[in-house]
């Protein structure tokens, strides 16, 4: 299994770019010419194709940090920091993108940039909790093995909060009932559907190829430590 | 053609940190991979046989 | 364990009150946010009751975030808390001894605030109902500020940190605390499914502080 991985691994930089760049031109032609206009929406409603698939690459992405960090508290093996690093800061990235196109969405459809529904406000918490995570591990130096179990086990519990902030959100907005802007997606047409099923293999690669970046990022920063750690210790030998 | 300005406002503001995520990260790899080398160079060094001078 | 727990309360309030300076800076800058808030609030608007529950949990969650790091520090400095680990005492009744201490010393200040914000605002808050809703709400923010607090400790910056890290955590409580409050005082209908949020909230941050206290404490 081990071996397995580690071959998926090392085909990274060979398989991943040409992937994502296909699929990348793929989605931004099915999504801005080959996709019916929506009548209601008009052409705004194009975004759709990137904001949902980097909605759910969001979740995925702190869904790896999450498992790193039960990793790295388990086995102990700084290399699960490293990932879990990784996979925040892509995921942080990817999360801001979502909100900021979820709001340029939301104007000209809505009229507001921004409300406090239990979506919105989710992702918001999410965004604020991993945020933080990065903040918190950067103040320390990588190789920081207590200052990364204490993050990790922040990560755990963020995650675990996100059902209970959607919970609390949504009992708050039955209760003291505020205008109900978000409606579910009437089913869409064949063709909006490749054009997203596009934008998720797109997306996802992408997600996939800048997690595995700034991973190497990180152990090789991890790796610089170690390395002058020696050097200063055979050096004033 | 109604809201377009916000398709690319919208479409302008994914690519635009992409490709800033893109360029600091390639910044920082290369920076990382030159500090690797320096730090070998210095550990050959430091390990090269006794009666080498260190480096000042 | 429950003397272990004990010990370990009485250990803390009587630094507590031993060092009381911690302490009352939380209970100053609680005093001066609840004051703060009051001129803030009637230079802008006539009817300052809606706003009341705002003002308490966020005069609440901050100084018990304040008050986390303080209280921490102290026994970082000191070293006093590694010596306690040491001990042969199960982790768990360190967190709980910890959260006990913590709880009783926050709660205290919430009452006085409570107390001043009845005379400030000109409002009965003294209800059973209301403190009801202060405790649930203290217990659920209390344990996840002891966590973090015992985190933190050998971070600089950790003062700013703290906040930070707790207060995304805390939203679910900050909904229901407010919600709840805003109900008891007669500003809207019915406070029992908001009691229930904080019931659900105070489990679930104590029942993930409890568990995770001992992967935390780990040296």
């Amino acid at each position: 299994m081990t071996a397995l991985l580690g071959r998926l691994d090392a085909l990274r930089p060979t398989v991943l770019p040409p992937v994502v760049g296909v699929a990348m031109m793929a989605m931004i032609v099915g999504a801005l010419v080959a996709a019916p206009r929506e009548i209601i929406e008009g052409e705004v409603q194009r975004l759709m194709y990137v904001h949902v698939p980097m909605a759910i690459a969001t979740y995925l992405s702190f869904g790896v940090t999450f498992v790193a960090s039960i990793l790295l508290l388990w086995k102990r093996d700084m290399k699960w920091d490293a990932l879990a690093r990784g996979s925040a800061v892509i995921g942080v990235m990817l999360c801001g993108l979502v909100l900021v196109t979820g709001a340029i969405w939301g104007k000209p459809i809505w009229g507001v940039y921004w409300t406090w529904d239990a979506r919105l406000t989710s992702t918001l918490v999410l965004f604020l909790i991993y945020t933080a995570y990065l903040l918190a591990r950067s103040i320390a130096g990588p190789l920081d093995e207590m200052a990364a179990r204490y993050a990790a086990i922040f990560a755990i519990i963020g995650i675990a909060d996100i059902p209970i902030v959607q919970m609390s959100v949504r009992w708050w907005r039955t209760l003291h009932p505020e205008p109900i802007i978000f409606q579910p997606n009437p089913a869409l047409p064949g063709e909006m559907l490749a054009v997203l099923a596009v934008g998720f293999v797109a997306v996802f690669a992408l997600a996939a190829w800048l997690i595995g970046m700034q991973t190497d990022v990180e152990r090789a920063s991890q790796r610089i430590h170690r390395l002058r750690a020696e050097v200063d210790q055979r050096e004033s030998a | 053609m109604d809201n377009i300005e916000y398709l690319f406002a919208g479409f302008a503001v994914v690519w635009a940190v992409l490709f800033i995520y893109l360029l600091l990260l390639q910044a920082r790899i290369r920076s990382l991979h030159r500090d690797i080398e320096h730090l070998e160079e210095r550990l050959a060094d430091a390990e090269a046989p006794a009666g080498t001078a260190p480096r000042a | 364990m429950t003397h272990a727990i004990r010990t370990v309360i009485e250990k803390d309030l009587r630094l507590a009150w031993r060092n009381k300076s911690g302490w009352l800076s939380a209970a100053s800058f609680a005093t001066l946010a609840v004051l703060t808030y009051s001129f803030a609030f009637d230079l802008a608007t006539g009817d300052i009751r809606p706003l009341l529950p705002g003002v308490l949990w966020t005069t609440f969650l901050f100084a018990g975030i304040f008050a986390a790091g303080q209280s921490f520090q102290q026994e970082h400095e000191d070293g006093t808390f590694d010596v306690m680990l040491v001990a042969p005492v199960p982790v768990t009744a360190i967190f709980l001894g910890k959260f006990t201490s913590n709880l009783i010393a926050l709660l205290v200040i919430e009452f006085a605030q409570l107390l001043l914000a009845s005379i400030l605002f000109d409002v009965g808050l003294l209800t059973l109902e209301l403190l009801g809703i202060v405790v649930l709400g203290t217990v659920g923010y209390v344990s996840l500020t002891t966590l973090l607090s015992t985190m933190g400790g050998q971070v600089r910056g950790r003062s700013v940190l703290l906040p930070v890290l707790a207060l995304p955590l805390l939203v679910p409580l900050l909904i229901g605390a407010v919600r709840a409050t805003g109900a008891s005082l007669g500003l809207e209908a019915g406070s029992g499914p908001w009691i229930l949020l904080l019931a659900v909230f105070a489990m679930w941050s104590t029942l993930a502080a409890v568990l995770m206290f001992p992967l935390a404490a780990e040296r």
